[in-house]
């Protein structure tokens, strides 16, 4: 993947300083990618966005006025010095709600996000590297997984473990919304164990969980971070869902119970708009800021993204033909991605 | 060449000082092209040759103005019948594509649209442009596609019916369409098979006579330049450094690099054939001597004794059949009934061109296909029944040399790593020792200073290197046979003689057997004792490499002997083709 930029140090590149002589240290690559990520306009907005919602979410109390839950106040008051963003029908301050609401979002996001991606993982890569029949009942599984729709599917299991609270309502997320992910890491899984260097890993004697672990599932980074990303979101996406229709605790601070709470008090009504707006632009946003992420992450594998701009695509190809004369150039193949992202541009663009 | 004495008239296109360089962000700027000036005539056919790397695509799409940044032109001027082609605006350029100068590129028959049929691609082309009345349409087309000797019918096809060779021609016809001056093609065969690539070849040596037009030929071949092109000019590292005539070229060649390329070049029928670093092997056999006693060229082998017990590779009367790629289609034969035997410390070629079943044969050796009829043992081993544990162990013994050294090595990875690996799988050892092994093989395939190589990524090391260390990992479980697949088809010519000497000594220090798969019969002739021409899966021919070489009996190993570029040969019946 990276060698479709790196073939540009001329041959026989004099070596590089001691530091880089160690083994490529993880940190490296992690440190290379973020910059390439940074180095995205978009994404640059996204990180810029998701900061700010991150940070909210860790010094929530701090930040905000009073308690999330602190009632007592003027009811249905409108906004004012002592409530910027007025009170709800309970009586409670709506931008400390806000504030708070932003830690349920963040966290749902994070551990839905992982859970979801580490299963996604582990059933694509053994999908896309088995053969025959097990592959099969795999993907029969997967497929079930996959038609079957997945908000009315949530809505079932939630209404079925009434009450369970937020851990509920992310396993239930998590079991929903893994199937895309491991169906996108399978087709990468399956191109990748046609390489060379994984038959000749074989030939080296290794294992097959090694050659999953080792050799395909480092090749394949920047898809899946793009998977995680993708996989946050529509967690994020379906929690407030979730709890705007009362299926998970509504007692607990977040944005979709403020959203619960507001339609059930009929705040559009009573001119109380912000209870809707509010806490509506925040999930956009959180949302919004996760997809842009993901364009930079798109960079990271198909470095002919980067730099933006069809024209830079095409000569990147341009000059990676000049100096690898009879080879195809075996960039990555543009990895798909979950809902919530872009299409590209995928560089067949015709020259002649 | 021409006679006329005004120069000025007769020139189409004059490059001036050009320099292209490359400037991406976070890296050091690439001069790719160094100050290069040249005149092309009228009607001339030049080529124009250079290893990877040389900048000789880069001055390609730099006179078509096909490139694009991070390629940037810092210096120098281009001029096209008069005109500078760097001021030329989008619109401008594009008018200039009619008449003007087109580009024929390597990967030229992928760029054809799957979905539309070769008929519409022509007829974007002339509605582009407007230079074709509409009702004349099918008429130019039917002529073109003609002149690259298709048949008209291909016109009503899909790209994906055509075959590659084919696909590249109707490529060449639409470039054509637009009745350029100037036709540059970039190594327009390279990505086609080698009797294919023959053909195609001809083909645009008789278009460039027909129709007059300038054409420049880029390759990194100056065997196909030498018989195709009359003005050879050759790059090194950026820098023109030979213009010539292709005869004045070849017989008296003024750069030491052009020196360095003509010696790589040979007739693998001659009595005698040496390239640097081999003496011709029936003399050195002859006389008993080794390849490292008769050379000093690299690489070194660390010194170890033969191996005892070494068992031969028995095939026979394998067969393999697939089932059909479409549902009614014929199943495909990829062998037909061949056998044969691998004996210790012999080299075999199979030769043939691709579809010739030789690929397949080194999967079926190797356990990775089971053939569908016949055996295949390695000593008492039944290689077709091998599973898991004996498979693996089986490989410890059997071990292969992949074509692409680009795509066998996987790109996270350190030296150190990818051949650590099959030293702790297959010799148990580990830690330091382990450690001690890999630098022992890294020294072993002339990769030194060995600690500074382990540390490096595959990136960081050129084509010939990568080759190399895929070797290195071939030989840690010290294996008795190689399976070396077109082991040198992805290199340049002056990487080739390395790898190929590399595997010759340790065929000869080592006692390892070698199977080698290749179409390059030179290479062929230089490294192997028996050789096997395959054709659609079926042995043609067989016996010892050079006799077979110099006196082949086969139409088909003639033809194969027919397509190896062979300057010397093109020279001595009469000039260019």
């Amino acid at each position: 993947m990276t060698s479709t930029v790196s073939v540009h140090l001329p041959e026989g590149a004099p070596p590089s300083g001691p530091a880089e002589q160690k083994a490529p240290s993880r940190w490296l690559t992690i440190g290379r990618m973020a910059a390439t990520i940074w180095s995205n306009p978009k994404a640059k907005i996204g990180v810029i966005i998701l900061g700010v919602f991150v940070l909210t979410a860790i010094f929530a109390p701090l930040l905000a006025p009073y308690g999330g839950s602190e009632n007592g106040f003027e009811r249905n008051a409108d906004a004012s010095w002592a409530h910027w963003m007025g009170t709800t029908a309970a009586g409670e301050d709506v931008l400390s709600q806000l504030i708070y609401g932003a830690r349920i979002s963040v966290l749902v996001g994070v551990v839905a996000g992982v859970l979801s991606t580490l299963i996604a993982v582990g059933i694509g890569l053994s999908w896309g590297y088995m053969k025959g029949f097990g592959g099969e009942v795999v993907g029969f599984v997967v497929n079930l997984f996959l038609v079957i729709p997945g908000l009315p599917l949530m809505i079932v299991i939630a209404a079925y473990l009434q009450n369970g609270g937020i851990l509920v309502i992310m396993a239930v997320i998590v079991v929903t919304g893994w199937a895309w992910g491991a169906r996108v890491l399978r087709s990468q899984t399956q191109s990748l164990r046609s390489r060379d260097f994984v038959t000749a890993a074989r030939f080296s004697g290794e294992s097959s969980g090694r050659i999953v672990f080792r050799e395909i599932l480092p090749n394949m980074t920047s898809l899946i971070t793009g998977s995680f990303f993708g996989a946050a979101t529509s967690a994020i996406l379906a929690e407030a869902g979730l709890e705007f229709l009362g299926l998970g605790d509504s007692s607990i601070v977040s944005w979709g119970t403020i959203l619960y709470w507001a339609q059930n008090s009929n705040a559009l009504l009573t001119g109380q708009w912000i209870l809707l707006f509010a806490p509506g632009l925040c999930i956009a946003l959180l949302a919004m800021s996760l997809t842009l992420i993901n364009f930079g992450v798109d960079a990271v594998g198909n470095p002919r993204l980067r730099e933006g701009g069809a024209k830079k695509a095409k000569e990147a190809r341009a000059c990676a033909l000049e100096l690898k004369e009879t080879r195809s150039v075996s960039a990555t193949p543009a990895p798909s991605r979950p809902a919530g992202s872009d299409q590209r541009a995928t560089g067949t663009e015709d020259e002649s | 060449m021409s006679t006329s004495n005004d120069v000025r008239d007769d020139v189409l296109l004059d490059v001036r000082d050009l320099s292209v360089v490359y400037e991406s962000a976070g890296a050091e700027p690439v001069q790719a092209v160094d100050h290069v000036s040249f005149q092309l005539r009228r009607g001339e056919f030049v080529g124009l040759v250079g290893e990877s790397g040389s900048g000789k695509s880069t001055l390609g799409y730099a006179l078509t103005r096909l490139q694009k940044p991070p390629a940037r032109t810092n210096g120098g001027s281009i001029l096209f019948d008069g005109a500078d082609v760097q001021g030329l605006g989008t619109e401008a350029l594009r008018q200039q594509r009619q008449g003007g100068f087109a580009m024929v590129l390597q990967s030229g028959m992928n760029a054809l649209n799957p979905v539309r049929t070769i008929r519409n691609h022509f007829v974007d082309v002339f509605k582009a442009h407007g230079h074709v009345p509409r009702d004349q349409w099918h008429s130019r087309a039917v002529e073109l596609v003609s002149k690259v000797e298709l048949d008209p019918s291909v016109l009503a096809r899909f790209p994906g019916e055509l075959s590659g060779g084919m696909r590249q021609r109707v490529s060449i016809a639409l470039a054509l369409s637009l009745e350029p001056q100037l036709m540059v093609f970039d190594e327009p065969t390279t990505a086609l098979d080698v009797l294919v690539q023959h053909a195609v070849m001809d083909t645009i040596i008789a278009l460039q006579r027909s129709e007059g037009f300038t054409a420049v030929l880029i390759s990194h071949d100056l065997g196909i330049v030498l018989e195709s092109a009359q003005r050879v000019l050759v790059m090194h590292e950026g820098r023109i450094v030979e213009d010539g005539a292709s005869a004045d070229v070849l017989e008296n060649p003024q750069d030491d690099y052009t020196r360095m390329l003509l010696s790589h070049y040979a007739d693998p029928r001659a009595e005698v054939v040496s390239l640097p670093g081999f003496e011709d092997r029936s003399i050195r056999h002859a006389r008993g001597e080794r390849r490292v006693d008769t050379t000093t060229s690299v690489p070194t082998v660390s010194t170890r004794g033969q191996r005892v017990a070494q068992q031969p590779i028995v095939v026979s009367g394998v067969t393999k059949t697939y089932a059909p790629p479409r549902r009614g289609d014929e199943p495909v034969r990829a062998v037909r009934d061949v056998s044969f035997s691998l004996e210790p410390g012999r080299s075999l070629a199979l030769v043939g061109q691709s579809g010739s079943g030789k690929s397949t044969i080194a999967k079926l050796v190797t356990g990775v296909e089971r053939p569908t009829s016949g055996s295949v043992t390695f000593g008492d081993t039944d290689v077709t029944k091998l599973r898991g544990r004996a498979l693996r162990s089986f490989r410890s013994d059997v071990q292969m040399v992949f074509q692409d050294p680009y795509a066998a090595l996987n790109p996270l990875h350190t030296v150190e790593y990818t051949l650590t690996r099959p030293v702790v799988n297959f010799t148990g050892l580990t830690g330091q020792e382990a450690r001690r092994r890999v630098l022992e093989l890294l020294e072993t395939v002339g990769l030194t200073p060995v600690e500074q190589f382990a540390a490096k990524l595959p990136h960081q090391l050129s084509g010939g290197q990568r080759q190399r260390v895929v070797i290195a990992r071939a030989l840690a479980s010290d294996p008795q046979v190689i399976i070396a697949d077109e082991p040198v088809s992805m290199l340049d010519v002056s990487l080739r003689a390395g790898v190929l000497a590399l595997l010759e000594d340790l065929r000869e220090q080592w006692g390892v057997s070698l199977l080698y798969i290749t179409h390059d019969l030179l290479s062929a002739r230089l490294i192997t004792d028996d050789i096997m021409v395959l054709n659609q899966g079926a042995v043609v021919e067989r016996g010892g490499t050079a006799e077979v070489l110099q006196r082949p009996t086969d139409p088909y190993t003639i033809t194969l002997l027919d397509a190896v570029p062979n300057p010397r040969r093109s020279l001595a019946t009469g000039g260019a083709r």
